[in-house]
């Protein structure tokens, strides 16, 4: 096929310096909202669990309703709607910070929920038989085990956050995204530039989803040995909880 | 009531046009639904060529499920809509551009599920109805098929939610759904509280009713 396009490729390199500065910015977007929303999301799978009811229920609906949203639209209502109506101007760092770790902490508080469910409960009851309180019982028993299995889908859950990170863009920061529309605006070539986008954000989630199967690998492998019935990453992941989501 | 916030609330502007939002929501809606069909169809062909034991179309069908899930979606709805058309000099309406970008994103994934349920099933059972006779579309058709069709059905729900999620990125290239309504109406009234709430309750709806819908699916498809 002939085409009457020319490509512009030595466009690539002259724009690489800029293109690596939103490089960065993604990085350190999704890096903050990936620490930020694991430390929430095991604050509200613990509240799903807690003894109280309403703490349950609320947790509860927090994870639904944070899961139905998109980031799109999430954006858009905080940072017009709530800045808005509080009179704060956030920023729009912060606005896609407080944006993807409030979303995010819904999906790991069920990745958390699912790996605490996966410990056996005979281990709970044998910690509390052998004396130890509650919190020394998940602190020192559930705990540790739970992480073992909840780590790999943690881990995955960045794939996510990278990915959903380039909406942000649309408020104007300067991520990778940001950086290569203004680009295209200046510089007048789509294909190009959104090529190299694309393929940097690949490489990346490539590279973080090689680094999750090599730590399921390696968390796994005291497991591997015998035993009968399913062991923890089985009974996880026959646990359906609804996270998959191609945004 | 008065407030201790600057903010006035006026819910009439984004009420009179009720029927707007739900138009726009309604475009979401079947949108998704026709991403969803040609992905589930893409998907599946994609699916086959994976477990099809010929080295290199696998090899294509798997470089294929990697590069599509690592594409952010508004990074392929951009490449789509002004990098593809402006290389084959095609002008993509911003609807026509949407349902390419989502139904391939979705592709991948659904080629993911596809491959999941089909190779779940025992391989004794192709075994069995290759040797009584059944050609290999037959044994696809009356035996695997609707034995992975039960296995599907959850995860291919939650991908049909994740597109519909992904639908309302479509308003950014300018498609009229319910956020695109929901901005013109802030820029005309400056509601942007109330026309983003509004938006946000539609949104959550919506995903409520179709995994109740996927909820009941299952419960039907389940053996007894």
């Amino acid at each position: 096929m002939i085409l009457a396009y020319t490509f512009r490729w030595e466009l690539v390199p002259e724009s690489a310096g800029v293109l690596a500065h939103g490089l960065k910015v993604t990085l350190q977007l999704s890096a903050l909202s990936f620490v930020l929303s694991l430390a929430l999301g095991l604050v509200v799978a613990l509240c799903r669990l807690a003894p109280s009811r309403p703490v349950r229920a609320a947790a509860y609906v927090y994870t639904q309703i944070f899961r139905a949203l998109s980031l799109y639209v999430y954006v858009l209502f905080l940072y017009f709607g709530i800045a808005a109506v509080f009179g704060i101007d956030l920023g729009t760092f912060a606005a896609g910070v407080v944006a993807l770790t409030l979303l995010n902490s819904a999906y790991m508080a069920e990745i958390y929920r699912a790996a605490i469910g996966s410990v056996e409960h005979g281990q709970r009851e044998a910690a509390l038989a052998l004396g130890l309180g509650h919190t020394r019982t998940f602190s020192s028993v559930i705990g540790p085990q739970a992480v073992r299995v909840a780590v790999p889908g943690l881990v995955n859950q960045l794939v996510d956050i990278i990915k959903d990170s380039s909406i942000v863009a649309v408020i104007g920061v300067l991520d990778l995204m940001g950086t290569t529309i203004q680009l295209v605006n200046t510089k007048r070539a789509p294909f190009e530039l959104y090529t190299v986008t694309a393929l940097t954000y690949i490489a990346l989630i490539l590279l973080v989803s090689a680094a999750a199967a090599l730590l399921e690998r390696r968390l796994a492998r005291h497991l591997a040995s015998g035993g009968t019935g399913p062991g923890p990453l089985e009974r996880m992941r026959s646990f359906r909880f609804r996270g998959e989501a191609p945004a | 009531m008065t407030s201790l916030l600057a903010y006035d609330f006026a819910w009439g502007p984004v009420l009179d046009r009720w029927d707007l939002f739900l138009l726009g929501a309604w475009l979401d809606v079947w949108v998704t639904g026709l991403s969803f069909l040609l992905a589930c169809a893409i998907g599946f062909g994609v699916a086959v060529l994976r477990i099809s034991g010929i080295r290199w179309l696998q090899g294509a069908a798997f470089a294929y499920v990697q590069i599509l899930r690592g594409v952010p979606l508004l990074v392929f709805l951009y490449w789509v809509y002004f990098g593809i058309a402006i290389v084959i000099g095609v002008n993509f309406s911003p609807i026509q551009a949407g349902i390419v970008a989502l139904t391939l994103t979705g592709s991948a994934y659904t080629a993911e599920i596809f491959r999941g349920g089909l190779q779940a099933i025992d391989r004794g059972q192709a075994e069995a109805s290759r040797s009584l006779g059944l050609s290999r579309v037959g044994t696809y058709r009356h035996v695997l098929l609707p034995q992975t069709f039960r296995i599907v059905v959850p995860p291919l729900g939650n991908t049909f939610i994740g597109l519909l999620k992904g639908a309302t990125l479509l308003s950014i290239i300018a498609v009229h759904d319910m956020v695109r309504v929901a901005n013109d109406l802030n820029i005309n009234f400056f509601t942007p509280f109330e026309a983003f709430t509004a938006v946000a309750l539609i949104l959550v709806a919506l995903v409520a009713v179709f995994s109740a819908a996927v909820s009941f699916v299952e419960r039907m498809l389940r053996l007894p």
